[in-house]
């Protein structure tokens, strides 16, 4: 068992000891413990054969397979060695857990997709919404997993990391977004919720950029260890690959080494109008790797300058989200999300791997590194990590220690 | 030109001469003295930026010092792992009110940098330089900012903690914040053209509101500083927008030129006050030229009076007022010369009284020449008949009366003879004033050579007219002017014996008339022209000399002018001037 599987298995056995204390708990045979995107479909339920328990500790892939004799035994040791824990430390009801998040969602309605709010529903139901302030949601009485121990939650938009930092310390919120600069800085003792690297960074040429000496030039004069180290604080995991390690087993493959001196000769290679364009930037906490890109560019003999306008620019640094689990799948999101043809079906490792790597051909996209989601967790939120490992919302099964017994 | 207007030229040139150039040393002194003011106030500012530069110096060292010092500094010196200090150098220069600092770890390799985050990794190799710097000192560098270079005031100081070495290294870019802290005095301004590139760039040129202008004037001078690596003086512009620049390199620790202080006079004020000097000077100028001018006028007509007296006196003498003299007023040289014209006028007139007695005497002498040898002509004859008619009446009785009829008839010829001689005498004696009137002289001419057309026949004399159709009128006495025209016509038949051509014309002359009498005789010579209006001058064998004095006085009485024009064997004109005045 590898380890993203284990805190899977560690999460999910969580929420097991909690769901049995919630009240009006009721688990219809079929019903989804794993929230789910909501354009995605829900998976069959094939393993219905496997007794209660076990099933709530595997994933959707795992139920379809037969698991294996260690994959049960894990279970039956994680099971066993959380349950006195999670009896040790009973669920309380009420409260509100006050969450604040950098982004800016300026849309007239709350998300309904993607990783965050939208993951609230059903437990919680909205009940104000200003757009780029603030979100209220309340514990839905008739929630299907039974009703979430909070009573509601504050969701506060467009709050910077610093000020997230400074709330949480001083007690004004319990749960920040933690940039992956900052992961490395927290207070000792701080607890933290980690996902699986779930956000691809990459580069992504654009129609300008023609000539794929260029793409290749600089995709060979990026020094992913030194932003790694530094920028990124050795959060996430350097990668030349669409998808993570965890989920696909052969992004090592993907070569992630720079070589300034081939990128030079590439470089030099070709006319002089081809060696200058931009790169844009969308969100401001990737700036600093942007302007890195362009320093290591520059020592290639490119002149890449950081554009103050994203959308016009060369070449834009994007991060693109992993919204599922299974990699052929998640292979084709981020195809279609970054308007390439869709990779060929892959139903087998080798199939998904060539499929990655007609993608990859040519340069015009370049992975950079794959990040996880981070949050910093105030020490009166008690109950399983709130975050499933793809960075998904998990609060029903929440609650504070200040609340209502 | 005049004597007075000559003299006045030189005086009013002297004066314009005189102030030109005395504003022409007023202005001088004046631009000396600002360029020397401005030569110290442009010291003064360069000693204000050396201060400043100084000051910011020590400012920069005292603050790196304080980072150096600081547990933050000891705890990256420390530290086994950089990269969670990558963002450590902007907090401490934000601290510290630096704006650049780089922490540099012992290998060279920056740890963090507040100018230029993500620079971090890269080594500085001029830190292990042992010629490079010098702890304490602030120094000039060029200096790398992700948008190109800078040029900047550093100071370096160590760390070593634990057995590892960090490189502090802080600064301030000298830039337009930099100068806009000196405190320039009006007029002047201080630019700033960091040497940062290999070719001059006008955008390296700071403290400039209009760099792109400025850099282009500026050019030129800056290059030949960095050329030459020494201060230079020049003149940039013209006019009020002119500017004294006063450009110093600056260098680096390696002796390297990183920069060029301008330090910029504006000479608007200069020229403002060579304008106004201008100006004053002009209508002093004015004023002095019109006061001289004056002044030379007066004193001119001062100095000018007693010669134009002495001019007008010697008008008069010239035109016969032999008694004129002139008023003398002083003692110098003009007064002594009309000292001597009073003598010389003086002396002159004697000397014409005396010529006019001697000329009386002469002409009585020659009167009397003439009157005797006129006299004699007719008395001998006389005599000689009254002795014929005694020697007949003594010796031929019988004849003596064919004698006496022949002589008493010789007699009274003779008589005749003398008594048309006295009358001609008597005559010119008596020549009366001329009663005026308006006379047609073509048709004087006309009738006078009707009455001698008989004896221009006997004398084979042929006569012409030319009378000019449009012939002024003139006053005159017809009478005394045809007598006049008589006697003209006369001399020239008997200087024409053998016949000859006579032309008489008219013709306007000025506001009055010519008549001119021409003939083809024998001509005069250049002395019996200049007597030939002598009384009693005669070229003639016969006749008593009085018809060309006659033509004269005719002609003097009249106000008019008579002239004669002669060469010998080319005949001779007479001209008569009348009416002109």
């Amino acid at each position: 068992m590898s380890p993203h599987q284990a805190q899977l298995l560690w999460g999910r056995m969580a929420s097991y000891a909690a769901i049995g204390n919630r009240r009006a708990c009721r688990l219809p045979i079929g019903t989804q413990l794993t929230k789910l995107p909501h354009k995605q479909p829900a998976p069959k339920i094939r393993g219905s054969r496997l007794p209660f328990w076990l099933r709530l500790c595997l994933t959707s892939e795992q139920r379809r397979a037969s698991p294996s004799p260690l994959t049960v035994a894990t279970c039956i040791f994680l099971i066993w060695s959380l349950l006195p824990a999670s009896a040790a430390t009973r669920p309380r009801y009420g409260g509100t857990l006050r969450v604040e998040i950098q982004a800016s969602i300026e849309t007239a309605d709350p998300p309904q997709l993607g990783p965050g709010m939208a993951d609230l529903a059903p437990a919680f139901a909205i009940t104000r919404w200003e757009a780029g302030r603030r979100a209220a949601y309340v514990a839905d009485e008739n929630a299907p997993g039974g009703r979430p121990f909070l009573d509601a939650v504050e969701v506060e938009l467009a709050r910077p990391p610093r000020d997230q930092a400074i709330d949480l310390d001083v007690g004004k919120a319990d749960l920040i977004e933690i940039p992956p600069s900052e992961a490395r800085r927290q207070p000792a003792g701080r607890r933290t919720w980690v996902s699986q690297p779930v956000r691809v960074l990459l580069l992504l040429f654009g129609a300008r950029v023609d000539d794929p000496r260029a793409r290749e030039a600089l995709a060979l004069a990026v020094d992913r260890t030194a932003i790694f180290n530094v920028l990124l604080q050795r959060q996430g995991e350097i990668s030349g690959a669409l998808l993570p390690q965890w989920l696909s087993g052969y992004a090592f493959v993907f070569n992630a080494a720079s070589d300034t001196a081939k990128a030079r000769e590439l470089a030099a290679a070709i006319p002089a109008s081809a060696r200058s364009f931009s790169i844009g930037v969308e969100d401001a906490a990737l700036r600093p790797i942007a302007e890195r890109i362009a320093l290591n560019a520059h020592d290639a003999g490119l002149a890449v300058a950081v554009a103050p306008q994203a959308g016009a620019a060369d070449v834009r640094l994007l991060e693109v989200r992993i919204a599922t689990a299974d990699p052929a799948r998640a292979l084709a999101a981020i195809a279609a999300t970054l308007g390439l043809a869709p990779p060929p079906p892959a139903d087998s490792p080798d199939a998904l791997y060539n499929a990655e790597r007609g993608l990859l051909e040519g340069f015009r996209v370049v992975p950079l590194f794959h990040l996880a989601d981070v949050y910093g967790v105030a020490a009166r939120v008690k109950g399983a990590p709130g975050i499933s490992p793809l960075g998904e919302w998990r609060f029903e099964n929440l609650w504070l220690e200040s609340g209502r017994p | 030109m005049t004597f007075r207007t000559r003299l006045l030229v030189v005086f009013t040139l002297a004066v314009v001469a005189s102030v030109g150039m005395v504003e022409w040393l007023v202005t001088r002194a004046t631009r000396e003295a600002f360029e020397r003011v401005e030569r110290q106030r442009a010291d003064v500012l360069a000693a204000q930026f050396q201060r400043e530069f100084d000051r910011r110096g020590r400012e920069i060292v005292r603050a790196v010092e304080d980072i150096a010092q600081s547990d933050a500094a000891v705890n990256v010196a420390i530290s086994s792992d950089y990269s969670a200090f990558y963002n450590e150098a902007s907090a401490m220069a934000r601290a510290h009110g630096l704006g650049l600092l780089e922490l540099v770890g012992g290998d060279g390799a920056i740890i963090s940098s507040a100018e230029w985050p993500v620079r971090f990794g890269y080594v500085e190799d001029w830190l292990a330089s042992p010629s490079g710097w010098k702890p304490g000192t602030a120094f000039l560098r060029r200096e790398e900012l992700p948008d190109g270079f800078t040029l900047a005031l550093v100071a370096v100081e160590t760390v070593n903690a634990g057995g590892r070495q960090l490189y502090v290294v802080g600064g301030q870019q000298l830039d337009q914040d930099f100068l806009a802290t000196l405190v320039l005095p009006a007029g002047m301004r201080v630019l700033l053209y960091r040497n940062l590139e290999p070719q001059f760039a006008p955008h390296l040129l700071a403290g400039s509101a209009d760099a792109a202008a400025d850099a282009q004037e500026f050019q030129p001078l800056i290059e030949q500083v960095i050329r030459e690596r020494r201060p230079r003086v020049a003149t940039l512009g013209s006019g009020a927008a002119g500017e004294t620049v006063h450009a110093l390199p600056l260098a680096g620790i390696e002796n390297n030129l990183l920069a060029v202080l301008l330090i910029s006079s504006s000479r608007r004020e200069l020229v403002e006050l060579e304008n106004s000097l201008g100006r004053n000077g002009a209508w002093v100028a004015a004023g002095a030229i019109f006061t001289g001018i004056l002044m030379a006028a007066w004193a001119t007509a001062r100095v000018t009076r007693p010669v134009r007296r002495l001019a007008e006196s010697a008008g008069q003498v010239a035109a016969g007022n032999w008694s004129a003299t002139v008023e003398v007023t002083s003692r110098d040289e003009v007064g002594q010369l009309a000292q001597a014209f009073n003598r010389m006028t003086h002396e002159l007139v004697e000397q014409r009284q005396r010529l006019v007695q001697t000329e009386r005497v002469a002409a009585w002498r020659e009167l009397a020449r003439r009157l005797a040898h006129e006299l004699k002509n007719p008395l001998f004859p006389l005599q000689i008949t009254v002795e014929n008619m005694q020697r007949a009446r003594e010796s031929h009785p019988a004849e003596f009366d064919e004698v006496f009829r022949e002589g008493s008839r010789t007699l009274l010829a003779e008589l005749a003879n003398l008594k048309q001689i006295i009358a001609r005498f008597s005559d010119f004696a008596k020549m009366p004033a001329p009663e005026m009137q308006p006379v047609n002289l073509n048709a004087l001419v006309a009738e006078t050579m009707r009455l001698f057309e008989a004896q221009f026949a006997q004398a084979r004399v042929t006569a012409r007219a030319e009378l000019a159709p449009a012939l002024p009128t003139v006053s005159a006495d017809p009478e005394q002017i045809a007598r006049a025209l008589r006697n003209l016509v006369l001399n020239a038949i008997d200087a024409m014996p053998e016949g000859g051509a006579l032309r008489v014309r008219t013709m306007p002359q000025g506001s009055g008339a010519r008549l001119e009498i021409s003939d083809s005789g024998k001509g005069l010579s250049q002395e019996e022209c200049e007597r030939l209006f002598t009384p009693y001058y005669t070229t003639k064998t016969h006749g008593t000399g009085l018809g060309l004095a006659i033509v004269q006085s005719v002609v003097a009485d009249h106000h008019g002018r008579v002239s004669v024009e002669s060469q010998p064997g080319k005949g001779t004109t007479f001209r008569i001037d009348l009416g002109d005045r």
